[in-house]
């Protein structure tokens, strides 16, 4: 399993008992956007943004799989975070980012329509994710801030329900 | 310190050059289709456009996967060789994808082709698909 309870954040122990306003913790997420959606990763599984290479394609691939990038002669996989989560992919062209995201044992750069950076949140505002939510299935909690709701998602649901829609049953 | 290095033979399906590894192809064949009724035409890695050639692989017997070219030997040293990532090797159904060989810092698809034959037609191989040309 990926480390996906892993915030970042936490209060270290020097301020453990202090008052609750003085030490609320943060939880630090990575958010992108899709249309009108904000999704995001905990802040720690994401190492980098850097601009999309040449893609080499991988035959049988979902269409949510772009196919591969070499980056520090590392390959990666592309994933179009709005074709899985929503199927409306993402256009991609020369100024294209991607945000890899490193949760164990997975190493993706991932797609977006763009990128909105890093949110914190304070931990009690955790929420679970509502299961009308779009792409609910894919979810590991909700966090709303002052722009709106995010979307937190779950690396191994990822993979899994990615799995569920490249293999027709 | 010594680094292992091992032959590729570059072939090409449709617009994709592939790579595998020459000890396992037994002998590259002009494609008749008279003599090999049976040779591999669909697979994952998509149908020829004219299968001029043939990949002769030994697994449970000699089985013939059609290309459309065979480009060349290249030798790269087995550090060259990369897996395939954890994300790709979960999602894709297909096994016989070993990993990439970086060939002029292009990562080239390694395909293992016992595994590419025991698989055998791909699924898709059954819809119809849109006729390509070379040079269209």
């Amino acid at each position: 399993m990926a480390k996906q309870d892993q915030g970042s954040g936490a209060p270290d122990a020097a301020h453990r008992g202090a008052t609750p306003s003085v030490a609320e913790p943060d939880l630090w997420y990575f958010a992108v956007r899709l249309g009108e959606g904000r999704y995001a990763f905990l802040a720690p599984l994401v190492t980098e943004v850097v601009r999309l290479g040449p893609l080499t394609r991988l035959p049988s691939a979902p269409t949510f799989l772009l196919g591969v990038f070499t980056h520090r002669g590392e390959i990666l996989p592309v994933v179009d975070l709005g074709d899985l989560l929503l199927r409306r992919p993402v256009r991609v062209g020369p100024g294209t980012r991607a945000t890899i995201v490193h949760a164990e044992p997975w190493r993706v750069a991932v797609l977006a329509e763009e990128i909105e950076g890093l949110v914190h949140v304070p931990k009690r505002r955790v929420g679970p994710p509502p299961a009308a939510q779009a792409a609910g299935e894919f979810l590991q909690a909700v966090v709303p801030d002052d722009l709106g709701d995010i979307a937190v998602l779950d690396m191994a649901r990822l993979v899994t329900g990615a799995r569920a829609r490249s293999v027709p049953a | 310190m010594s680094d292992e290095s091992c032959q590729l033979v570059l072939f090409q399906v449709g617009a994709r050059v592939f790579a595998t590894r020459a000890t396992d192809v037994r002998r590259i064949a002009g494609f008749f289709p008279d003599d090999e009724p049976e040779a591999l035409a669909e697979t994952v890695l998509g149908r020829p456009w004219e299968a001029r050639r043939g990949l002769v692989v030994d697994s449970a017997g000699e089985h013939t996967v059609l290309v459309d070219g065979v480009l060349g030997l290249r030798v790269v040293s087995d550090s060259d060789i990369l897996s395939l990532p954890r994300f790709a090797s979960d999602i894709l159904a297909t096994r016989a994808l070993e990993g990439f060989a970086l060939l002029d810092e292009v990562p080239t698809l390694v395909v293992d082709l016992p595994t590419l034959v025991r698989e055998g037609p791909s699924a898709e191989g059954a819809a119809p698909r849109e006729e390509k040309t070379p040079h269209a």
